[in-house]
């Protein structure tokens, strides 16, 4: 990279589960609200402000590009420019990623960048056969044409598809997200409890967390009652036990499986957004950095084992930039299955993993579980899939701040097989 | 060719220019008229001409409507049915010519203006938002003259040009199109050539109307139907107006008469009807009001050769009823607007006093959605200062209490720089006592609202010692952006509206105790036609609020603004008011009955002529101080200031032309009666009042 990235700031609304206190609030909406507060809390000028780049899975049928839509919501100028990106679950880490490409190509030199997605508001869809009734019912002119049409529905045509539901299936392999969790465990045999007690883990870290997350969370009034002020996420169970874990049933292999809501990210609304601008530019505008982007990387792999996304990119991201893993003092890797992460903890580790997919390297080493998600992650949080990219990045850099750290590396498994990773650096107190 | 209009006959199409020589400005004048007559007498015997099109020189006007200064030379009912008579025979021979006419109207097309559209065959306009089209004579208390008040109807149909005429309104080109005030839009930039050749491919003079529907054609074309639109409306202007204003029910007499009917006698009748109106009083303060608020929205105050309020962000300090509505007046400004209070809730308040004010507009149809969502999406708030720094303007509306306000004052000033203004929208507080507190003092001023603040046009903004020029007159340029007429007044207590405003409730709190019944009371505000009693209005504004003004008033005043022991005794009983539920009145819904627990006297033998002099001359007297003061620089400024911010009957011209029509001397006898009969020191004399009684002069020079 030729200039040092820095984010200035970041902020996100709390994390919020789907169907609840922002069922009412679609993307752009959420989008807006952050976007417009990370404006007035950097106090950057608007006019500066050359791009909006933001993540969102699940386009809202109502607001195409819906990064343009929340940078004019957001009262940014309408010569700045905005788009999109969807690398799915990655989505936050390529609206940064970019972010920092277009930079550090210059063409931009102040960007917005982050995530907004609203899983509440993912449409239900009718099939194709039922639309294209639909549509000769509309074209029909006379009585007659009509009736004949009517004729032709059949009752299976008013049962609609939840898009979400389709969205969270591979369609290349067939498997939805949670069946991939269970091949990984499967091929790493990690037993459910196991799977559990990180999800137990990961409640009681962001119930431990809650003053530190409040300090990357904006409060959200909620329209259009505005008698609720939302400050904290609401998909942490404070009282959580293991035996309440494991009273769950598995979802996605009712017999043989492992999986079970419990020990999986929640489906969760959100938007989260970072300031990015060449370092030498933060420093001319007096700010005080969180910290600067220093590497990423992306990389395919089988998507049946998408949640090994992790593990594969990390090996590569180390081995490009040359840095020990022993060298980071934090990390955070996506819990979209508890399964997932440990399976990732346990091929960085391993000898025979990485004699296999890595021959004539050594393995990369072991991740303290100390220092790995030190804040709770998506099972407590949720994984709003378009945001948590962004999230990691702003969550990683603020514990960095906080214990005076000078690296961290964050990363994520993405459906359809791949996996990002962002190192993060800051300069050591 | 005569005056103002050019005409060129170009391939069998005439092309009647008007261009008004040495003005920005087309205003149909009786000379102009007078022009437009031989013209069109040469135009009727032009064999060679197969169509016309009429239209105009300037850019963003098409007419703007008949010369207002010549409306208000008319002393005569002879001579206004002598005007319209003539202006109505010279659009008669437009309507005659013998080949289609099409007016074409490319900017302004107002009162005259349209009546002469009307008398064309066809109105065509362009795609610009320059084009406003209407008939708002009714605003200035009289009737379209010139045949507007039977041919809007007609051509638009009863149910759509009743309401256009009795509302006055200026309906945009798409609007105009969509009702049939015009019948083809053509882009700007060929608006010209466009219309020739609709022009040349008129076959027929006569128009095809529209196709009604059965309910329309029920209340249009049925007497019974039509008797049931005219007892609608006269029921809607009689709840409006309390029949203060002759003119909107003389145009539903006259449509009645008209609409649906043959030509004989029509017009005869129209004119007749203007002349009635056009020499009445009503019209004649009206149109000064017309003339005063005019000169009120472009009035210069100071000399500061500020060109812009230099403002992109805006903050507002305090999220109570009125930080909300003016977060929402800001945001409705397309500016971003910050609020801070120390509490979520009363942010959320606030947001949620935004989003009422944006859904009742939605309601109205005055926004659509997606303006309702980007206005809110412009509203942020927050706890702590962020985001405050970089503010041009803050706005500190938190409690009325001065301590606390230079407490706010000292920190947003240590936030800010220099080019940041403080305004506090303080109603009585001293604005230089919170500007001491600030560095840099000579950015802070006073920038008072009215509640409810997006439907009261006025602001007062207030210059304390310290302010500077600069200060002064972007925060007028900034009021003025949020859409409000501006005066200007010292720092005095009480400012203009609440110095004046609280005697007037306050004498009336003395009636009441005097055994004065609060409706009756009430009763004779109204009848004077102001817009609600003041016991209902005390009750409104809150009599926490109003007791808490009076008490500073009293304070700097002293006994002559001595607070009524009613006020104090219904405060101290916890009667708050109508947010309260209980006030002088008990709110039930909708309906309010007087408080059995207020200690009212009885059996007053006030008469209501008195009673009614004594609020209102309490206020003109007081108004007499303001001058001698120089709180405000003139007695228009007092005016325009109670019209738009207490809702002073417009018809009457104002507070200080009401007490010219009375004369100093006869108000100087009540006021010296008063005060020996009532109160030496409420009702003592002003020194102006009493230099005006001795000279005969009048408070308008």
């Amino acid at each position: 990279m030729i200039k040092k990235i820095a984010v200035v700031d970041g902020v996100r609304t709390p994390f919020i589960k789907a169907w609840s206190l922002f069922d009412g609030l679609s993307a752009q909406k959420l989008g807006a609200l952050c976007v417009s507060e990370l404006v007035q809390r950097t106090e950057i000028d608007p006019d500066s402000v050359d791009e909006v780049i933001l993540g969102c899975v699940g386009q809202p049928i109502d607001a195409a590009n819906v990064a343009r839509v929340v940078s004019l919501m957001a009262g940014l100028p309408k010569s700045a420019r905005a788009y999109t990106v969807n690398r799915n679950c990655a989505s936050g880490f390529e609206a940064v990623t970019s972010a920092a490409e277009k930079i550090s190509a210059g063409q931009d030199e102040i960007v917005l960048a982050g995530g907004t997605e609203s899983m509440s508001n993912a449409p239900l869809v009718f099939s194709k056969e039922a639309a294209g009734l639909f549509m000769k019912l509309q074209k029909a002119r006379t009585l007659t044409e009509r009736l004949g049409v009517l004729a032709q529905f059949r009752p299976k045509h008013f049962a609609p598809q939840a898009a979400l539901q389709l969205a969270l299936t591979d369609p290349t392999c067939g498997l939805n997200m949670g069946q991939t969790a269970e091949v990984v465990a499967k091929m790493f045999a990690i037993p459910r409890k196991r799977q559990d007690d990180f999800a137990l883990e990961s409640h009681r870290r962001v119930v431990a967390s809650r003053d530190k997350l409040r300090q990357e969370i904006m409060t959200v009034h909620v329209p259009p009652k505005y008698t609720q002020s939302v400050r904290d996420d609401n998909g942490v169970r404070e009282n959580l036990t293991a035996e309440q874990l494991a009273k769950l049933k598995p979802v996605f292999d009712r017999r043989t499986g492992t999986v079970t809501a419990g020990n999986s990210s929640q489906i969760t609304d959100g938007a989260c957004a970072l300031l990015l601008m060449p370092e030498e530019k933060a420093k001319a505008l007096g700010y005080s950095i969180l910290g600067t982007i220093a590497a990423y990387d992306y990389v395919g792999l089988e998507p049946s084992q998408m949640g090994l996304g992790p593990a594969f990119v990390i090996e590569r991201l180390l081995r490009r930039t040359g840095i020990p893993l022993k060298d980071i003092g934090l990390f955070e890797i996506n819990e979209a299955f508890a399964v997932q992460v440990l399976a990732c903890v346990e091929a960085l580790a391993s000898k025979s993993f990485a004699e296999k997919y890595f021959p004539g390297r050594q393995a990369m080493g072991e991740i303290n579980p100390a220092l790995l998600n030190v804040n709770g992650g998506g099972i407590a949080l949720g994984h709003p899939v378009g945001v948590s990219g962004a999230r990691l990045v702003l969550t990683c850099l603020k514990e960095m701040k906080r214990r005076g750290l000078r690296r961290g590396l964050v990363s994520l498994c993405i459906g359809g097989g791949q996996g990002g990773a962002v190192l993060l650096e800051r300069e050591s107190s | 060719m005569s005056g103002a209009w050019k005409l060129e006959v170009k391939d069998g199409v005439g092309d009647l220019v008007f261009d008004n020589p040495g003005s920005d400005v087309n205003v149909l004048t009786s000379e102009h008229l007078g022009a437009l007559d031989q013209t069109l007498d040469e135009l009727a015997r032009r064999a060679e001409i197969k169509a016309l099109v009429i239209t105009s020189a300037k850019e963003r006007i098409f007419i703007a409507g008949a010369d207002i200064r010549q409306i208000e030379g008319i002393t005569t009912p002879q001579d206004a049915l002598d005007k319209a008579e003539l202006g109505k025979a010279i659009l008669k021979k437009l309507e005659n010519l013998p080949y289609p006419t099409v007016c074409v109207i490319s900017g302004a097309c107002l009162g005259g203006g349209y009546e002469l559209a009307l008398a064309c065959d066809r109105r065509v306009a362009s795609f610009s938002p320059s084009v406003k089209i209407g008939l708002p004579e009714v605003h200035l208390g009289i009737l379209p003259g010139f045949g507007g008040s039977i041919r809007l109807p007609r051509l638009v149909g009863l149910l759509k040009g009743l309401p256009l005429i009795l509302a006055g309104k200026r309906v945009s080109a798409e609007e105009a199109l969509k009702n049939g005030m015009v019948d083809r839009l053509f882009p700007e930039k060929t608006l010209r050539t466009d219309a020739i050749a609709y022009a040349v491919t008129l076959k027929s003079k006569h128009r095809i109307p529209r196709k009604k529907g059965l309910g329309v054609a029920f209340f249009e074309d049925t007497p019974i139907g039509r008797a049931i639109v005219y007892h609608k409306a006269r029921k809607d202007v009689l709840k409006r107006t309390k029949g203060k204003y002759p003119a909107p029910l003389e145009i539903i007499k006259l449509v009645g008469r008209t609409y649906g009917r043959s030509d004989t006698g029509a017009y005869r009748l129209e004119s007749e009807r203007f002349a009635r109106l056009a020499t009445t009083g009503v019209s004649k303060n009206l149109i000064k009001v017309f003339f005063l608020s005019e000169k009120y929205k472009k009035h210069r105050w100071t000399d500061s050769a500020a060109k812009s309020d230099g403002v992109k962000k805006c903050g507002v300090i305090g999220a109570g009823v009125m930080g909300g509505g003016i977060a929402q007046l800001v945001s409705a400004r397309d500016l971003s607007v910050r609020v801070k209070d120390l509490h979520d809730k009363a942010l959320s308040g606030a947001l949620l006093e935004a989003l009422k004010i944006n859904q009742s507009a939605l309601k109205r149809r005055r926004i659509r959605k997606h303006e309702l969502e980007n206005r809110m999406s412009l509203i942020s708030t927050t706890l702590d200062n962020s985001g405050l720094g970089k503010c041009d303007i803050l706005i500190e509306a938190v409690v009325e209490d001065l301590g606390i306000k230079q407490r706010v004052f000292k920190e947003l000033s240590g936030l800010t720089g220099p080019g940041t203004i403080l305004a506090s929208n303080t109603s009585s507080l001293p604005v230089t006592r919170m500007a001491e507190v600030c560095a840099h003092p000579e950015r802070v001023v006073g920038l008072h609202f009215f509640n409810p603040v997006d439907r009261m046009p006025l602001v007062e903004v207030i210059r304390a010692a310290q302010s500077s020029p600069e200060t002064v007159e972007r925060t007028v340029l900034f009021a003025r952006r949020l859409g409000k007429t501006v005066i200007l007044t010292e720092d005095r207590p009480g400012f203009l509206v609440n110095r004046l405003l609280l005697p007037y409730l306050n004498e009336a709190a003395y009636l009441l105790s005097e055994g004065l019944p609060c409706e009756r009371i009430d009763r004779i505000a109204e009848d004077f036609g102001l817009p609600m009693g003041p016991i209902e209005l005390a009750d409104q504004v809150g009599i926490d609020v109003g007791t808490k003004v009076a008490h500073i008033l009293q304070e700097a005043f002293g006994e002559r603004m001595k607070v009524a022991p009613i006020l104090e005794d219904v405060q101290k009983a916890g009667l708050l008011g109508k947010k309260s539920g209980k006030g002088f009145y008990v709110y039930d819904g909708k309906k309010r009955t007087p408080n059995p627990e207020v200690k009212a006297g009885s059996g007053s033998k006030i008469t209501e002529t008195d009673a009614l002099k004594r609020m209102i001359y309490i206020m003109i007297n007081e108004a007499a101080r303001c001058l001698e003061e120089k709180v405000v620089d003139s007695a228009a400024t007092v005016d325009i200031g109670m019209i738009m911010g207490t809702g002073f009957p417009p018809y009457r011209g104002g507070l200080l032309r009401y007490a010219d029509s009375i004369g100093a001397s006869a108000i100087l006898k009540d006021l010296e009666r008063f005060s020996k009969e009532v109160d030496a020191k409420r009702f003592e004399p002003s020194k102006l009042l009493v230099e005006l009684a001795r000279t005969g002069r009048t408070f308008h020079a």
